[in-house]
């Protein structure tokens, strides 16, 4: 890819939904305002995402089994969303990113 | 007005995000390429995005920035939740403790501290607020409630009646105008004060608990009493902001009267309480929607928040005395002494005035803003007139002047009333907020005063209004309605100025100057007045010339009755002010002379005296009424030039015994104007007595200028003295004296708008 090229793939992204995930395990779901040669990026209006906690799944899961005693494969799969945050504006350092996903 | 912070919620990306799981695609690898091939500090930026935005970025993954970050090696579930159980039994001593730690968050709140660093670190607040209770049953501890009835009946009862006294304080504030983040921090985190519930459901819940409490025979008598008080404050407190601006009708202060009461209770037994730390963790901070940086936990003594919580309530007492409109000056004095006490009233008090004083273009619920203006007017500048007494309902004939006047009049008030009733509300804002307020409407002021005008002028043809033949022979008209919009610019422009003194602006080097601006303003000022009042006695000669009708005219004389004495009111007001500020500006002029006075700026600072007048000056310029004075003819005036100390030592031991009789007279005449029999200007009816705590505070604003006056006069003759010991002093045998400014707050400091500077002999060495 040249210069050109890569200036106008990443010119294309601005104003896109990313998610880009982090060493420490979270994800940052937020628009794409600017990014430079380390990768540092900046989104706006980002969320946080974290993995639930073990007692938030603990929790989900006893409320799943006081609503119904159904079959072990129910309880084995335990549906708990993604605990999330409202965080504004953020820059994330390039060294610290993972993973980065287009929405 | 939003607030500036608002955080404007995206819609729920996770539902979204779940519906349109269309498969988000890994750009990871075609991303890191495209950004290497970037050259160093090459940036790919959204057109609109500034790098000034790009500067209020929290950086992830920094742990000062960053709410959410966590330490490696830190343990995740430790990092985010709290071991803390709150099912845990607690003594009677530390639910008593807890209850006292809450009431300091809590009014550090009310302080301006977030939420985020105050209430929201408290583990129980967090777990009855979140998941978002949608019942009172749902807003709880924890899904099991605890078995012990003082933590699941007495400390929960606290708690949700402080959450829903938050609710009320955060829905007044945000309704009316403040600053986010200098008086106040609005922000919520996305969590719900639990403003869909209904108060009574909070009462109830604390007479139960009140009732728990009483029949506890086995606890101690002491801790009894002590959660008793706290649930009564809770339960009176509520109340009290549950009324709200009901108060305009009910014209109780019961409820704010009880909580002083239990307020002593607390006080005493804040001993008995044990804090309980644990239960407030900074770990909330990593859950809570927010676009800032993790901060530390605000700590406030439970003197300080009982203190706030005090004045606050006493605030709000004596506020309710001046909820009767007796005319257009009392109710001005009244607000402006009741928010320049000291310290100033809390952003609630402020925010729940603001919509007392004005709401639906109603004065305090009862004089409409058109009414207030005509009375304010009435006052002033237009006693009895008929230009404020035509109407369009009584005349109906457009050719009659009566109903082109009245026309006119109704532009007047669509234009005037808001700039007016600003110019009341103002003083609601926090102390700097004022100033620079001010500093803005007075140029609209100006605007304001050219439009009064050109309507003067139409006016004066539709009345056909005598002219009037001045001293110089010319003839001139009263241009009532401008003359009064250049009274309220010279209030303005004298208000900057003496704020400018309270705020310290001012370096020692600029008092002299400061202060002979603020006498040019008062005479500039005074002689204004004389031009209004010669215009009303000639009103009132013609006046008693036609008088045909006897009954109309009882009420005609209370009206100008009423115009004198407000004018002789203002007049005493302004002399005192203006005298006191020749005194001072003379003193300074010595102390400056003789090189005695502290200096702010060093030898080689760039400042100058025509760059530091300019920027004194700058609200002041595009005004043109009262004309700039030019830096040459102010550095000449306001340095006495050719006057000799001598004269000039004269000049400020007159003065000074002037301001000293005119305060006198000020103080004697009291804060308020009475109304003068019957049927005067005003339409409200009388009735119950002037707000006695509020002239108080008038009272002891006059007097402090007094001690102020008085202290000047100690400093003047110090100086005098040291010039009659050293007649012709220079470089080689300066003055023996030793001059320091007091600052704001300091014993010394008899008045924050008077700067007294002590003068004393210098020690031998």
């Amino acid at each position: 890819m040249e210069t050109g090229h890569a200036v106008q793939y990443l010119e294309g992204l601005l104003g896109r939904s990313l998610r880009v995930h982090t060493t420490d395990s979270r994800m940052f779901v937020g628009i794409f305002k600017c990014t430079d040669a380390e990768r540092n990026l900046i989104l706006a209006n980002s969320l946080e995402y974290r993995f639930p906690t073990p007692s938030a799944v603990e929790t989900a899961a006893k409320e799943l089994e006081s609503w119904d005693n159904a079959s072990e494969a129910a309880k084995a799969t335990v549906k708990v969303n993604m605990t999330s945050r409202l965080i504004g504006l953020i820059v994330i350092p390039g060294r610290h990113i993972t993973k980065i996903e287009l929405e | 007005m939003l607030p500036n912070n608002e955080v404007r919620l995206p819609p729920p990306r996770a539902a979204r995000a779940a519906q349109s799981a269309a498969v988000p695609c890994d750009i990871t690898t075609q991303f890191t390429e495209a950004a290497s091939k970037l050259k160093t500090g090459q940036l790919v930026k959204d057109e609109l995005f500034t790098l000034f935005e790009a500067v209020g970025a929290l950086e992830i993954m920094d742990s000062k920035m960053d709410s959410g970050y966590i330490a490696p090696g830190e343990n995740h579930v430790q990092a985010l939740e709290d071991d803390y159980d709150v099912r845990q039994p607690l003594t009677p001593k530390q639910v008593v403790g807890l209850m006292d730690q809450l009431l300091c968050h809590e009014m550090a709140w009310h302080m301006g501290h977030p939420l985020s660093q105050t209430l929201f670190t408290s583990i129980y607040l967090d777990k009855l607020l979140w998941p978002v209770p949608k019942t009172m049953e749902d807003a709880r501890f924890d899904r099991v409630p605890s078995e012990s009835p003082l933590i699941s009946l007495v400390l929960r009862a606290y708690c949700l009646a402080l959450v829903k006294a938050c609710d009320f304080v955060h829905a007044r504030i945000v309704t009316e105008y403040y600053y986010e983040e200098e008086d106040f921090v609005s922000q919520l985190y996305n969590r719900n004060l639990l403003s869909g519930l209904d108060p009574s459901h909070f009462f109830r819940l604390l007479d139960q608990a009140v009732e728990w409490v009483d029949s506890q025979e086995t606890m101690d008598q002491d801790l009894r009493d002590a959660l008793r008080c706290r649930l009564l404050l809770r339960h009176e407190f509520l109340s009290a902001l549950d009324e709200d601006l009901e108060v305009l009708d009910t014209r109780s202060t019961d409820n704010f009267v009880s909580c002083l009461s239990t307020l002593s209770g607390i006080t005493e037994t804040v001993a008995h309480g044990t804090p309980v730390p644990e239960a407030f963790s900074l770990k909330i901070q990593r859950r809570l929607a927010s676009t800032v940086p993790p901060r530390p936990i605000v700590h406030i003594s439970p003197e300080d928040a009982l203190a706030h919580l005090k004045r606050l309530c006493q605030d709000a007492i004596d506020m309710q005395q001046m909820l009767d409109y007796k005319g257009p000056s009392n109710f001005k004095t009244a607000i402006w002494s009741l928010l320049s006490r000291k310290p100033q009233p809390s952003v609630y008090i402020r925010c729940l005035l603001q919509a007392l004083i004005v709401s639906d273009m109603t004065i305090l619920g009862a004089v409409p803003v058109k009414q207030f203006l005509y009375d304010d007017l009435a006052e002033l500048v237009l006693p009895s007139s008929v230009l404020l007494q035509a109407n369009t309902d009584e005349v109906e004939l457009p050719s009659d002047p009566r109903f082109q006047i009245a026309q006119k009049m109704e532009g007047f008030v669509k234009r005037f009333s808001q700039p007016f009733v600003d110019t009341v509300r103002a003083a609601c804002l926090n102390r700097c907020r004022i100033r620079r307020t001010v500093c803005h409407t007075v140029v609209d002021w100006d605007n304001l005063q050219m439009e009064a005008e050109e309507l003067d002028l139409d006016l004066q043809r539709l009345s056909d209004e005598p002219p009037l033949q001045m001293k110089g022979g010319e003839t001139t008209f009263s241009f009532p309605l401008s003359s009064w919009a250049y009274n309220q610019k010279l209030i303005q422009i004298r208000r900057i100025i003496q704020m400018g003194f309270e705020l310290s602006i001012y370096a020692p080097e600029e008092l002299a100057g400061m202060y002979w601006y603020l006498s040019y303003i008062c005479s500039t000022h005074l002689g204004h007045l004389d031009r209004i009042r010669t215009f009303t006695v000639a009103a009132r000669k013609r006046d008693l010339i036609s008088a045909g009708d006897r009954s109309a005219d009882s009420q005609k004389s209370a009206a100008f009755h009423r115009s004198f004495r407000t004018l002789e009111r203002v007049t005493t007001q302004l002399i005192a002010v203006d005298a006191f500020a020749i005194a001072l500006h003379a003193l300074y002029v010595l102390l400056t002379r003789h090189e005695v006075l502290p200096c702010a700026a060093g030898a080689d600072a760039y400042s100058t005296d025509r760059l530091r007048y300019e920027l004194r000056m700058k609200p002041f310029i595009p005004i043109s009424l009262p004309e700039l004075v030019p830096f040459e003819e102010f550095q000449r005036e306001s340095a006495l030039e050719g006057d000799s100390d001598a004269i000039i030592l004269e000049r400020a031991s007159k003065a000074i015994t002037e301001a000293r009789k005119a305060w006198d007279v000020l103080l004697s005449q009291g804060a308020f104007l009475e109304e003068a029999g019957s049927g005067s200007g005003s339409g409200s009816a009388g009735g119950k007595e002037f707000p006695s705590a509020i002239e108080e505070d008038w009272k002891r604003d006059v007097k402090d200028a007094m001690r102020a006056c008085i202290g000047a006069s100690i400093s003047i003759e110090t100086v005098r003295k040291a010039l009659g010991n050293n007649p012709s002093p220079s470089a080689q045998q300066p003055l023996n004296l030793e001059v320091t400014i007091p600052e704001i707050g300091s014993k010394s400091r008899w008045h924050e708008w008077w700067v007294v500077p002590q003068v004393s002999e210098k020690k031998n060495q």
